[in-house]
């Protein structure tokens, strides 16, 4: 006790180091808290924005995840509400599971045959309700924007209804229906030979009728997808676009058209038995990934499914790689300025050791043994690391503040608009008492060997020391 | 004489430092005895070696040869902690710079070698508060040593070594820094406390006037004994 007391003291003997110390230490733990809070701001908030619209974990039949995109029809999960029920249902899952949900993803032909024109896309068909719920997930408590928000959701009896993304409606020539922006004029193609689609292909229609509503009862753009079915024969529905969606990627965004679930499995099943290529499943929490998984396996090897499970991290590439890429340059900032803190403790402690000869003679001829000045000297190392860090931390809440509340934009990796710069320091609920912690620590650390030599010092030559 | 009733004995001792390359023999050979409970002073001039004898009696230092034995402990035996605890325990030191700790105000400096004993609180405070008084410090309690007077940081140095009743008291020239009638009062404050509470005392100095006090005198010279002297 009385050894903390006597190191605050001694900071104060000479102010006007300590207190250069003390900001030097303040600094870093600033920088630390402000990258570490951008850092988990796009990380926290990538990882929120993918669960929102992905779910945590993803199940899929054995193989899916590596050859069978472009086949859902041999792919697919058959009876797979029953799966749903017995995920939702499990007694240990149940608590953990916030949705369990189907997608269906494949690829086909859209055409736009008013226009004449037609390409290939990347479907997804889910059930609007199930994704309207997930986009709720914030576990977080981010800001959510504006544009996200107020993202327009189809609707569950809106069954053929789709969204398809802004460069699908460009190819498609959709601008003008769909107010896409930045829509210029198609520029004349060189040859002349749309033959590959040119003709309506609606009279491969299975089931016609359902899917027939007379035109002028709906106003919307329509498309004309077609797509292999089980069969091996080719199958065509009429999808209605309620509007776009711009996707993050170019070309995700030039492929995209999402559509309710029972449109795409009409198109892929036909009159066969209606399956879904994925169980979506949304955690409450993003900590329970690892227990899910193992839960989900052991149901699956119970009921005997070649089921596989993959988490948000495996299904986009692009997360993991942000992620790496961003603790690399954390670590070295951090290392950065770990190496300047050791350094200037070092040299305070030192200097400190070095004023204080004559009085580690006395107060070792009164009899305090080596350890005592040891401790005394690490005492003093410790009050400034906490000071420092302290400072730094409540500094770094300010800044933070100050600049969370200044409105600067900036576009974050995998996003399409800008969005305001957010430093959440607390976002990450390691980052700023593991900064402080490691600060003190660095601190400590850093006295030991000044501590040392003092507590080495021959007694008589250090009381001659004048 | 029984062993008990010396506080010092000094069998042939020598010292000798090592200056860079050059051997510097400090002490050349010393034999003597220390009685218990009396006022004892070293007296020689500068550089006669007064300050390594008394830094082997006060057990920070060892003898290069020789044996030093403090209240009955041959020092050359005992580790680095045991001596701490021993000096802790035994030994009361005076300075001639006086050597307070400056972060620490005159009731904290008193009050310090009664922390490295673990005494409990309520009695480090009225042994302090006593002592301070004894010197003649009590309104001073408060102050930093650089707040004080030469006379006064030495008076509470004084205090500072008899706070925890040592068996022996070591005080290295503690007048050379003050003027003379400053370093009077001192030297009659020493002698006055030790007159009361028969601790012995060990005084080292420069100067033959200081000896009208003295029970026993030692003279030495060229870390050599050259008279010893009761009176
Ligand atoms: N640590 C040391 N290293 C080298 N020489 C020393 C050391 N301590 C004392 N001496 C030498 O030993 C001799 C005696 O010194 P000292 O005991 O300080 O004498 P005094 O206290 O009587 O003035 C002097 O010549 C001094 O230079
Ligand atoms: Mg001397």
């Amino acid at each position: 006790m009385k050894t903390l007391h006597i190191a605050f003291r001694n900071i104060f003997r000479n102010s006007r180091r300590s207190l250069m110390t003390i900001l030097a230490i303040a600094v870093s733990s600033i920088a630390i808290h402000l990258f570490g809070g951008y850092v988990a701001n796009i990380i926290y908030g990538m990882q929120s924005n993918y669960v929102r619209d992905n779910g945590h974990l993803q199940v899929y039949q054995e193989g899916f995840f590596d050859y069978g995109a472009g086949n859902p029809v041999a792919y697919g999960i058959s009876r797979y509400q029953d799966l749903i029920h017995l995920i939702t249902n499990d007694p240990q899952l149940k608590e953990h599971v916030v949705i369990a949900t189907p997608i269906l993803k494949f690829f086909g032909i859209a055409g736009n045959f008013k226009k004449d024109t037609s390409k290939t896309f990347f479907g997804i068909g889910y059930i609007p309700s199930d994704l309207k719920k997930m986009r709720e997930w914030n576990d977080y408590a981010m800001q959510i924007r504006k544009s996200r928000l107020n993202r327009i959701v189809l609707a569950d009896d809106d069954i053929d209804a789709g969204i398809i993304g802004e460069g699908m409606a460009r190819m498609l020539l959709l601008c003008e229906e769909l107010n896409v922006k930045n829509c210029k004029e198609k520029p004349q193609e060189k040859i002349e030979d749309k033959s590959a689609a040119k003709e309506d292909f609606s009279f491969l229609e299975e089931t016609k009728g359902v899917n027939d509503p007379s035109e002028g009862i709906d106003k919307r753009p329509r498309l004309d997808l077609l797509a292999a079915t089980a069969g091996g024969a080719p199958n065509i529905v009429t999808m209605y676009v309620n509007n776009t969606e711009i996707q993050g990627v170019k070309a995700i965004d030039d492929n995209y058209a999402a559509m309710n679930i029972s449109l795409a499995q009409r198109l892929l099943y036909g009159k066969g038995e209606k399956k879904a290529t994925g169980i979506v499943i949304q955690l409450r929490h993003t900590k329970d990934i690892p227990f899910a998984k193992v839960r989900l396996k052991q149901i699956f090897d119970e009921h005997k499914l070649d089921l596989e499970i993959k988490d948000y991290t495996l299904i986009v590439p692009m997360y993991r790689q942000v992620i790496s890429f961003l603790f690399a340059l954390f670590s070295f900032i951090s290392t950065i300025m770990v190496i300047i803190v050791l350094f200037t403790i070092i040299n305070t402690m030192t200097m400190s050791v070095m004023e204080r000869v004559d009085e580690i003679g006395t107060i070792r001829a009164l009899g305090l043994r080596r350890g005592g000045i040891l401790r005394q000297f690490i005492a003093e190392g410790l009050v400034l690391g906490a000071l420092g860090a302290t400072l730094g931390t409540i500094a770094s809440v300010m800044i933070a503040t100050g600049i969370n509340s200044s409105g600067i934009m900036w576009t974050p990796p995998n996003y399409v608009d800008p969005v305001p710069l957010k430093i959440m320091i607390f976002l990450n609920p390691f980052l700023s008492p593991g900064c402080w912690l490691g600060m003190v620590m660095l601190a400590v650390v850093s006295s030991i060997v000044p501590a040392r030599k003092a507590g080495k010092m021959v007694i008589v030559d250090a009381l001659r020391h004048v | 004489m029984n062993n008990s009733e010396f506080a010092v004995r000094l069998t042939d001792v020598k010292k000798r430092y090592l200056l860079g390359k050059v051997e510097v023999d400090a002490i050349k050979g010393i034999t003597l005895q220390i009685p218990i409970k009396k006022f004892n002073v070293i007296i020689g001039p500068s550089g006669s070696g007064k300050t390594t004898l008394l830094n082997l009696l006060g057990c920070i230092d060892i003898p290069s040869s020789g044996c030093v034995e403090v209240c009955g402990q041959d020092i050359a035996r005992m580790t680095d902690e045991q001596a701490s605890d021993f000096r802790a325990e035994n030994i009361g030191f005076i300075f001639q710079n006086f050597n307070l700790i400056p972060v620490l105000s005159a009731y904290e400096n008193v009050e310090y070698p009664l922390l490295l004993m673990k005494k409990p609180a309520k009695e480090r405070r009225e042994l302090t508060l006593k002592m301070l008084n004894d010197v003649g410090l009590s309104s001073h309690k408060h102050h930093r040593p650089n707040e004080l007077s030469g006379g006064q940081r030495q008076r509470v140095a004084i205090a500072r070594a008899l706070v925890k009743g040592p068996k022996l008291v070591l005080a290295d020239e503690p007048t050379a820094n003050l003027d003379s009638k400053t370093g009077q009062s001192i030297i009659d404050l020493m002698f006055e406390m030790q007159a009361e509470r028969h601790t012995t005392f060990i005084f080292s100095s420069h100067d033959h006037q200081i000896m009208k006090h003295a029970e026993k005198v030692f003279e030495i010279q060229d870390g050599l004994l050259m008279e010893e002297k009761e009176r």
